[in-house]
C-alpha cells in the first residue's frame, strides 16, 4: 500500500484535480519530490528556492513534521501525509 | 427590557454544569474586541451577546453588501439600502437582541496604529477578520499583552480555527510561520464560501470564548481543528509541541512583534470576496465630505450619509466605485491591483 499525500483544495488544480495522491519514499522529502514529480504543477506551490513555503504545513498521520524530523521524518507505506495551509477568509 | 430577575434569560446556560451561576457571572463581566464583522464576525457577536458577555467592541471597516446577506446572519436587506457600515447595522441588532449588555460598534480598518487600543481592555479577542495582516497583527497584541485570542478562516467549504493563550499554547506564528501570498491560497472571492462552513467554524470560536471567559481555561482546545462540510471532513492535529518553535518563534519566544512594527503589512489591502481594494490613508482630521462631494461631482455621481460617501466614476472605459470614510480610507471597486487603487485614490481622493 503506497502513501497517500492529501492535497488541499488551493493545489488541487494542479495535482490535477485530485485530492489525493499515491507516492512513494521513506522520508517525507522523498514522498513530496514523487509528488512533483507526478505534478509538477504543484512544485511552485510547496517549494520556493528548495524550502517548503513558510504557509505550508505537513503533518504525518496528523503530527507536524516540525516536531518529528522536519523533511527527513520517516514515512511508511498506508500512511497518510497531509498538506495543510492557513485558511484565508471569513 | 425590565426585567426583575435579568438573570432568567441565561437559564439554559447556567443549567449547563461547566458555566454555571459563577461562570454566568464571570460572562456578564467580561469584555471581548471582535475584529472583523462580516461572516465570522456576525456569527461570534450573536453568539456572545445572547450568551450575557457584558461588553462587546464590533470592529469592521466595511459596509453591508448584498453578496453578505447569503451568510452575515446579524444583515438584512434594509442594512444594504441604508448604505450601512456593519460595525453599526450589526449594534442595532445586537443591542435588540440583548438590552443588558454593552455593545460598542466602532467603524475602522484595523492596523498597526489602532489594534492596541481597540484591544487592550479586552479580556479576550476574537478573529472575525477576512484576511491574514489582520490575524497576525492580533497575534502579536495578544502576545504582546498576553491575551487569549482564536483565529479562525473560512473558504469554500473548508474552515480551520485555534485558540491561542499567551504563554500555554502555540501562537499564530509558530503554527503558520508567515502569511500565504495573495493568490497562493483560496480566497472568497475565487473559492466562494458556503454558509454552514463559516458558522461552525464561528460556533468553534464561540464555544472556545464561552470557556474561556467563564473560567473553564482547562475546557479550551490544544488544538488545530480543521473541517470540510462538502468532503465531510472533521480533523485535529497536535500543534502543543510548535510552542516557541525551539524558540525561535519571533513572536511568541523573541518577542519581536514584526506585524505591530510595520516591517509587515502595507497601505492597500485586496478584499477578500470583490474586485476591490482598499486604500488606507489616514487624513489629519476628518474629512468634509460635503466639500469632498463638491469636488468629485464634476467627475461622476456622488452620494453620502455620515458613515460614508460613495462615488461612481468611469476611467477609460472602466467602471469604478470609490466608498470613502470619514478617516480617510477608501474602498475601490472595480479593480484587483493595489497599484491601480493607489493610483485612483491619489487622484480624486488623495492631496
Amino acid at each position: 500500500m503506497p502513501i497517500t499525500v492529501q492535497v488541499p483544495t488551493p493545489m488541487r488544480e494542479q495535482a490535477g484535480g485530485k485530492a489525493e495522491v499515491a507516492v512513494g519514499g521513506a522520508t517525507v522529502r522523498a514522498a513530496l519530490d514523487d509528488l512533483v514529480k507526478q505534478y509538477p504543477g504543484l512544485a511552485p506551490k510547496l517549494f520556493d528556492g528548495g524550502k517548503l513555503r513558510p504557509y505550508v504545513n505537513v503533518f504525518v498521520n496528523d503530527e507536524d513534521i516540525r516536531y518529528l524530523d522536519e523533511m527527513d521524518t520517516a514515512v511508511a507505506d498506508g500512511q497518510v501525509v497531509a498538506l495543510i495551509p492557513a485558511v484565508a477568509g471569513g | 427590557m425590565t426585567d426583575p430577575n435579568p438573570l432568567d434569560r441565561y437559564s439554559r446556560q447556567m443549567r449547563f454544569p461547566g458555566i454555571g451561576k459563577a461562570g454566568q457571572e464571570k460572562l456578564l463581566a467580561s469584555r471581548v474586541t471582535l475584529c472583523g464583522c462580516g461572516a465570522l464576525g456576525t456569527v461570534l457577536a450573536n453568539t456572545l451577546v445572547r450568551a450575557g458577555v457584558g461588553f462587546v467592541r464590533v470592529v469592521d471597516r466595511d459596509f453591508v453588501e448584498p453578496s453578505n446577506l447569503q451568510r452575515q446572519v446579524l444583515f438584512d436587506e434594509s442594512d444594504v439600502r441604508d448604505n450601512l457600515p456593519k460595525a453599526e447595522a450589526a449594534a442595532v441588532k445586537l443591542r435588540r437582541i440583548n438590552s443588558a449588555v454593552t455593545v460598542e460598534p466602532v467603524v475602522a480598518d484595523i492596523d498597526r496604529t489602532n489594534v492596541e487600543d481597540l484591544c487592550r481592555d479586552a479580556d479576550l479577542i476574537l478573529d472575525g477578520s477576512d484576511n491574514f495582516e489582520v490575524r497576525y497583527l492580533v497575534n502579536d497584541v495578544a502576545v504582546k499583552l498576553g491575551k487569549p485570542w482564536v483565529y479562525g478562516g473560512a473558504v469554500g467549504s473548508q474552515g480551520m480555527t485555534m485558540t491561542i493563550i499567551p504563554g500555554e499554547t502555540p501562537c499564530l506564528r509558530c503554527v503558520f510561520e508567515a502569511a500565504p501570498n495573495p493568490g497562493d491560497v483560496g480566497t472568497c472571492e475565487t473559492a466562494g464560501v458556503l454558509a454552514p462552513t463559516v458558522s461552525i467554524v464561528a460556533s468553534f470560536q464561540a464555544a472556545e470564548a464561552l470557556k474561556l471567559l467563564s473560567g473553564s481555561r482547562d475546557a479550551v482546545s490544544r488544538e488545530l481543528l480543521m473541517v470540510d462540510v462538502w468532503e465531510n471532513t472533521h480533523k485535529r492535529v497536535k500543534v502543543a509541541p510548535l510552542r516557541g518553535r525551539k524558540g525561535q518563534c519571533p513572536c511568541c519566544a523573541r518577542r519581536n512583534f514584526e506585524w505591530l512594527d510595520g516591517a509587515h503589512g502595507t497601505q492597500t489591502t485586496t478584499l477578500c470576496g470583490r474586485n476591490a481594494v482598499q486604500v488606507s490613508h489616514r487624513a489629519a482630521g476628518r474629512l468634509d465630505f460635503e466639500q469632498l462631494a463638491g469636488v468629485l461631482r464634476t467627475s461622476g455621481p456622488v452620494t453620502f450619509n455620515k458613515f460614508l460617501l460613495k462615488f461612481q466614476l468611469e476611467e477609460k472605459g472602466e467602471p469604478f466605485e470609490f466608498t470613502v470614510f470619514p478617516d480617510g480610507r477608501a474602498i475601490i471597486k472595480g479593480t484587483s491591483e493595489p497599484d491601480r487603487a493607489r493610483t485612483l485614490y491619489a487622484k480624486y481622493v488623495g492631496h
